[in-house]
This record gives structure tokens, sequence and C-alpha cells, in this order.
């Protein structure tokens, strides 16, 4: 059977030289080199000859598998793809090259065509040919491929197929879940044609469009938007991507600017040079003019390292930080002239944007919970005049419970600052209170982050949202709660709510070195004891409190880490009782006298604190 | 398996035959053609349209010329010009104008030359994309006085932008007008009528119409098929255009390529 077949192939080969005298071509040449064959199937009811297959990185390695159920046109086999469900541990997506180790001369094809169907309407991410696993310098993609359970045929037009004389990359497609679930897809009759059906190829660069860019002195700037367009048999257009190597570029002033086969273009000295490329021998649509300019001056050193814990911290970018994901650092909004690039100050990473007008920041995909944060933090750094009436202005947009712009609950709110706070040549720190965003209501889904102002060129480092640290305040704002009991239940040492036991010492000699005063709040006294070792209180005269319950307390501190209370009576016998420090504002305590035996209630002397930090005590009493 | 070989050599032989060969064989009667009228849209003719032989049709005519059309017809330069390559072309571009989404062209040799049987053909390169319908045909003369139907139309060539690779030629006439016209479609297989340029043509005489496409027939249409009167036994004038929507082309996609433009070559009418 084999020898039967290599008798085949070489009476064909032999016929298709045979041909080349008799046949109706007219551009013998373009036959290539007799070497490389011209077989135009990739799949057709199963490998073609020399194909392989590889499946890219982190996808389902067995997602393919040659179907001989669900087929085309009830041919043998198709290409079934299983789609993984969203965190699939086998891998994240499906998707994989068919690829030949020899190659192939497709010049004398226009398009590779395929039928695809799925288990389900979906969109497959990508669909294309040029994929050799090397260079991969002629690939090209259809993108968002609609696709649904009926068969249809799809044509991926190539863009300059007397390139293709020597191509190994024959069909690759690329696949994630479709709303996080998984499916199957079938891809059958996969091979290249020259259809006559097809019409009006024409190509582009930068999507088409006439694009303006400046650019400074010896940056270097890459073409992007590579396509290709096509009129499919019924009358409607079809534009694919394409890469750089279907193109040829050329400089209006290679003074100004140069560009190399790649599309990279390097910026040599002032003034403007237009970028234009030709495919398929015709001037491609779309430009790139490059406005030529001196280089800005930018920051000599990095902005201030953030001293903020970073688990009070949510980071969009900082170095400090681990940042959020971010879908992008400029959306390119309709109006917006602003430039990004991502440059390096001594290692430190800054964004440099350029022509700022406004500039939008997304976090659309996976909006941020801020709700718990407390202020926004950024650093900017301008070489421009930032003289009054400049500004610069910072916008913060949440999406509200939907999760999505629009649907009447969205917040922002913008603020704009002026000199002094602003400045030029120098990191200048913003940290804004969030609740100066007074007009940003919700904060679960902060989303949009705005940029704009009087200042064209800012490098801004450090962007997150913090929670501030607690603010702990270093002593009482108001006395303790005003006791209730009824005087007659209670023999009161320290309180202005009851008569005192007169002459008590507030503060005997006893060779301490707390330091004691008295803090007055509405005529309402309390002691402090600051930087306490340890403090006594000497009783005006002994108290009998056997018949009483309890000794009473109203103590603050903010610092201290160890408290004891004693009640001393003659001997001198002591017993101490701890305290919980520090306390949250005013801790109120009622230690059951029976706390401090053996000391004789009869004959209560004195009191004594021990412990650290300052202190702040009131309401000092035994009551009933 | 030596059969087989031999199957295989003679098959592929077969195919450089057949291959060297644009269309089958068709036995066609001998005729002599003498021109008696034409327009070559010749480069060098540079005061624009010809107006001893065509006249425009400006608006919307009746009802979108009596099919939804949504074009407005416009005898401006941008909707209808000469090429200065040897080709008249007729743009149809999507822009508002006076009520309209669409702007086009539509001339006619209306009161300027008319014909009655003969040879008449045009060498067009059709615009394309689904809801362009460009056309070439004939009405009756009298259609002032007796109305469509009555005055007779015979569509030369007409093209539904969705089908690229598809044209139709077609009678109407009092009893077999619109959609019971006698037409027929011919398709291309492997190519498209928009992307190189293709003779359209009729063979007229009291008998019958043969319709052609680069020389090859593809439909007859005989006296004795009209379901109604005859009524191709008198003066026709020409018209070329380019229509947007409406009935018979179906709807326009809002992916539509525009502008659009029919290229036509020439136009020549011989008897």
């Amino acid at each position: 059977m084999k020898k039967y077949i290599m008798i085949q192939r070489l009476l064909i080969s032999f016929l298709a030289i045979f041909s080349l005298f008799w046949s109706c071509k007219r551009d013998v040449d373009s036959l290539g080199s007799p070497k490389l064959s011209h077989d135009p199937e990739v799949f057709i009811d199963g490998f073609s000859s020399g194909l392989n297959y590889a499946a890219f990185s982190n996808s389902v390695v067995t997602a393919f598998t040659v179907d001989k159920t669900n087929t085309y046109n009830n041919s043998t086999a198709s290409m079934k793809i299983d789609v993984p469900d969203l965190n699939d541990p086998r891998g994240a997506y499906a998707g994989g090259t068919y690829f030949t180790s020899v190659g192939r001369d497709l010049s004398s094809y226009n398009v590779l065509s395929f039928w695809a169907k799925a288990s389900k309407a979906a969109e497959i991410d990508v669909v294309g040919f040029g994929n050799d696993l090397g260079l991969n310098k002629y690939i090209t993609i259809l993108n968002a491929v609609k696709v649904n359970t009926n068969w249809q045929k799809y044509y991926i037009p190539i863009p300059d197929a007397s390139l293709l004389k020597d191509e190994r990359g024959m069909f690759f497609y690329s696949e994630g879940p479709e709303n996080d679930r998984g499916y199957t897809l079938w891809f059958d009759e996969v091979k290249f044609e020259n259809l006559g059906t097809l019409g009006h190829l024409t190509s582009g660069i930068m999507e088409s469009k006439d694009v303006t860019v400046s650019a400074e002195i010896g940056e270097k700037i890459s073409m992007s938007g590579f396509q290709s367009i096509i009129n499919l048999p019924n009358g409607l257009n079809q534009v694919v991507s394409t890469s750089a190597g279907f193109y040829k570029f050329k400089s209006s002033d290679e003074n100004v600017a140069t560009v190399d086969e790649k599309g990279t273009i390097t910026v040599k000295s002032q003034g403007t040079a237009l970028i234009t490329a030709q495919s398929n021998g015709t001037t491609s649509l779309g430009s790139l003019l490059v406005k030529a300019i001196s280089a800005l001056p930018q920051p000599s050193s990095p902005a201030p390292i953030p001293d903020k814990q970073s688990s009070n911290v949510l980071s969009l970018f900082s170095n400090k930080y681990t940042n959020v994901p971010v879908d992008t650092w400029n959306t390119h909004w309709q109006f917006s002239t602003a430039e990004e690039s991502f440059i390096k100050i001594q290692n430190d990473d800054v964004i440099k944007y350029k022509n700022l007008n406004f500039v939008g920041i997304e976090l659309v995909s996976q909006t941020l919970n801020v709700s718990t944060m407390t202020h926004f933090h950024i650093d900017i750094w301008t070489p421009d005049n930032t003289d009054l009436p400049k500004s610069f202005k910072i916008l913060l947009v949440d999406f509200g419970p939907n999760n999505a712009y629009g649907g009447n609950d969205d917040s922002s709110h913008e603020l704009s600052f002026t000199k002094p706070k602003l400045a030029t040549g120098q990191w200048i720190s913003f940290d804004i209170p969030l609740s100066n965003f007074s007009g940003l209501t919700r904060k679960n889904n902060l989303a949009q982050l705005v940029l704009s102002g009087d200042l064209p060129n800012v490098y801004i480092d450090n962007v997150y949202f913090y929670k501030a640290d607690t603010q702990v305040p270093d002593s009482p704002t108001a006395a303790p709660s005003v006791p209730t009991y009824p005087a007659a239940d209670v023999i009161s040492i320290y309180s202005d709510s009851y008569t005192n036991v007169a002459n008590s010492n507030l503060n005997p000699n006893w060779g301490q070195s707390t330091r004691v005063s008295e803090l007055n709040f509405n005529n309402n006294r309390v002691l402090k004891f600051a930087g306490l070792n340890y403090q006594g209180i000497q009783i005006g005269s002994n108290q009998n409190v056997s018949n009483l319950g309890f000794l009473h307390l109203d103590f603050w501190s903010s610092n201290a880490s160890n408290l004891n209370v004693y009640i001393i009576s003659p001997g001198p016998v002591e017993k101490p009782v701890s305290l919980t420090v520090p306390t949250t504002g005013w801790s109120s305590i009622d230690i059951p006298l029976s706390s401090f035996a053996p000391v004789d209630l009869s004959k209560v002397m004195q009191f004594k604190f021990e412990g650290n930090g300052d202190i702040y005590i009131d309401n000092i009493y035994f009551r009933r | 398996m030596t059969n087989k070989t031999k199957f295989i050599l003679f098959g592929l032989f077969a195919f450089f035959l057949a291959s060297c060969k644009t269309d089958n064989i068709q036995e066609l009667d001998q005729k002599q053609w003498n021109l008696v009228w034409s327009d070559e849209f010749t480069a060098n003719q540079t005061n624009g349209i010809d107006t001893t032989k065509w006249t425009h049709d400006i608006g919307r005519g009746n009802n979108g010329w009596g099919n939804q059309e949504l074009e407005y017809y416009t005898d401006k330069t941008e909707n209808i010009s000469l090429d200065g390559k040897g080709n008249l072309t007729i743009t149809a571009r999507k822009e508002n104008f006076a009520g309209a989404s669409f702007t086009s062209s539509r001339i006619k040799t209306q009161g300027k030359f008319s014909t009655k049987y003969g040879k008449i053909e045009a060498r067009i390169k059709c615009p394309y994309g689904p809801g362009v319908w460009p056309a070439f045909w004939m009405l009756g003369t009298n259609v002032d006085q007796v109305g469509w139907p009555t005055c007779g139309e015979i569509d030369i060539m007409e093209l539904k932008g969705q089908e690229p690779n598809v044209i139709y030629g077609s009678l109407h006439g009092p009893g077999y007008s619109a959609g019971n016209s006698i037409t027929q479609r011919y398709a291309l297989i492997n190519n498209r009528f928009d992307t190189d340029f293709h003779t359209f043509s009729i063979e007229w005489n009291q008998e019958k119409v043969d319709y052609f496409v680069d020389n090859y027939l593809y439909q007859r249409i005989e006296r004795s098929q009209a379901k109604g009167n005859w009524v191709f036994d008198q003066e026709f004038y020409l018209i070329l255009n380019v229509a947007i929507g409406g009935t018979y082309v179906g709807y326009v996609n809002i992916d539509t390529p525009f502008p659009q433009t029919m290229y036509i070559d020439y136009v020549r009418v011989y008897q």
C-alpha cells in the first residue's frame, strides 16, 4: 500500500511539473521551489501529511481529540476541542497549534477555510494560522469567532500569499471558558484554498486609522493594529489581525524617525515623520505620524517610599506593595490625548504621562472594595509650570452594586489641587481622606480613576488606598460617666459626685517617679498619673468598709501594659488586684472587696497603684 | 493498480483540458451586429456625463422608486462621474441627504435614445455588500402613457450585493411582473462580479430575448413564455443605477461597506 502511494505521489509530482507547460496558469514563476509541498489540506479526515500538534502552555493538553461522530457533512473525522470549565486544575483554557516540521508552499492560495460548530453558542477567542512555534513571522488571526450548534464555514484570508513559500504554522486556536463554563468545539475540513468568491483584500496598520503620537528623541515606539480586510462571499467585510511580517514600513523622514521590518520606530531628532506601510504590493490603510520632541526633564530620584503597613493598603501601583490588577493605565477615551509609558527611575517603576489632558485608569474587570480604607495616596512629579490657576485633578468613580458602568448606582467625586499643593520639579505626595471625595457615596466597587488638569507631563507613583492607623488619643476627652449609687451607700475617696473623705493626700511622697496632676472636664476632675511606676493615696482617715461590697474605679490608659491596684491596712497589709490595660475609652470596674483579703477592711488607710504608662483615674469609692 | 493509475492520469488530463476553456461550448447562431449607439466613457471625456445621451433621475421617486428603496438619486459628482480611466462610476454613499440615508445615482437615455430589438451590452464591475443593488436595464418608452408593468421592463443585469457572485436577468410585463417576472440567475462558481469587469448583454428580436454573461448564453425567454401580453415589440430606453435596500435586494446591513461604486466601461447597442 505504501509503495502504491509513493508511486501515486511521484506520478502526481510528475504531472504537476508537466502541467507547468500545459496548464493555463499565467504566472509560472510563482510556483516556487518544487521541494516544498503545496498540500493545501490541514485536517480533512485526519492529520494531513507531516502535520503535528502542540498544546499551548498552561492549556489543557488533552483538549484536542479526533472525533469520528460529530463531523461536517458526515465525513470520517473532525477535530474536537474540549474547552475546560473555569478553575479546571488541568489548565485554564484549550489551545494549541498544528504545524509541520517541513514548510509548505502556500503561495498559490488566498485563504484558510474551515467549518466549525460548538455545543453552545460561543465566541472562540482566537483561530488562525502562522504559529510555527518559532518566529511566528506571518501570523494571521480571526478573533472572537462566533460559533453556534450548526456547522458554518469560516474564512481567514492570507494577507500576502507570496510570502508563504515556506510556512509551517498551519492552524491554531485558543479558547477559554464562556461565562466560566467549558463547552465542546469542533473544527473540520481545515484547508487552504484559492477562492474567487473572496474579494477586495486590503490591509491596515494602526487599525486602519491615522494616528498621531508625540515621542521623545531616543524613544522607541511599536507599530500596532495590523489588520487584513477581505470581503466574504456574503458581501460583508471580515477583519483579521496580522503580524508585522506582512508589511513593508516606510518613514517619510529617516532623519526624524526610522522604522525597522518589525515596525519598531526609533525617534532620532526633532521634527515629524509619517510612518506608512505596504502589504501585498498596495499601500495599507492607516498611518502613524510621529512628532519628535526633545526629551522631557524627569525626576532625578524615585518618589518617597511609602511607610504604610501593607496590611492596611490596597495598592494599584507601587514597588513597595503587591498591586491589585489594573485593566489599563490609559483607556484612550475619546478626546483623551494622553500617552502613557512605564519607566524606571533608579529601579523604581514610575508611570509617565505625556500630553495629559485627561486619562482614564480602569479596574473594571475586577473592581476594588475600598470601603474599609480611609485615604487615597498618589505621588506626582511634573516638569510643568504649576503657577495658579494651573490645576491637577483626581476623580474617583465607583460603579455601585451592579458592578457595571451606568444603572443609576454609580457615584464619583473629583478633587482639584493647585499651588501651593502643586509644585514644579519635585515629588508631591497626596494623602487625601476618602471623606473628601464626598460625592463618592459608595466605595465597594471602585472602578475608575481619572487624572486631568493643566499639567501635560505628569509622572506618577505609589497609587494606593490605605487605612490610616487608628488615631489613638493619648488622653481622655471627657470625664467618665457620673456614678449613680445613692450617697448613703458610698464612701468616696476621689469623686466629684460625692462628698469625699476629708484630708486625703493624692500624692504622698513614697519615693515614686510618677508625676501626678489633675485634669478638669467641666468641673469634673480626673487624676492623672503620668509615667507611672507606683503611686500611693493616703486616705484622710482609716475607713471601715467591712460592711460594703465593692471598690469602684474608673480608669483610662492608651499606653499602659500593666496596672495593679492595692488597698492597704495597717501593718501594712496589702493585696494587689490586676486591672486590664490599655483601655478603650474609660473602663469602669467594681472589684469585690473580698478580692483584697487579707487586708483588714475595717481599717483601710491607703491605696497604691503600680504599673507603667499614663493612667487617668476617677471615681474611687467603696460601695455597698 | 495499473487501471487505477491510468484512470488518475486520464482524470488529470481531462481536468487540464477543461480548465483551459472558460465555458462549455455553445452552438449559437452567427449574427452580424452593427453598432448603432454607444457610450465608451473614454478617458479623455472631460465634460462629465454626455448629456446628449443621458439624463438623470433625481430624488426618491414614488415609494422609493416603487421598491421602498432607501437612496436619494443625485447628479452630484460624488455620486456619478467619469473616472478618467475610461469608466463611468456610479457611487452609492451612506450619508443623510434630503431625508434619505443614502445617496446614489441613476441615469437613463429616455427622450435621447431608444431601441427596438438588437444586441444591448455593457461591461461592468459591480458594487457589493448586503442591500446594494446595481442594475443595467431598460423600460418601454411608453411608460409615461401606459404605466408599469404594461410598458415592459428588460433587466439585463441585476445583482444583490449579499451574493456578489450571482446576477439575474429578467423580463417584466403585464401579468408577469415583480415577484412573478420571468427571471434566471447566473452564478460564478469561484469568482464574483465585483472584483473584475464582466459583459452583460441581451440579444432581442420578435421571438425571444437571449441573456448573456461574458458571451455565455444562460437564459432564453421566448415570446410564448409570457403569461400575459408580449410587450417587447416597441422602443425601450436604457437605465443604469445603484439602488440601496428595498423589496428586491432586501435589507442593507449595518456592516455593509460604503461607499460602493459600479464601474461601467461601455454601453453598446447593435442592430
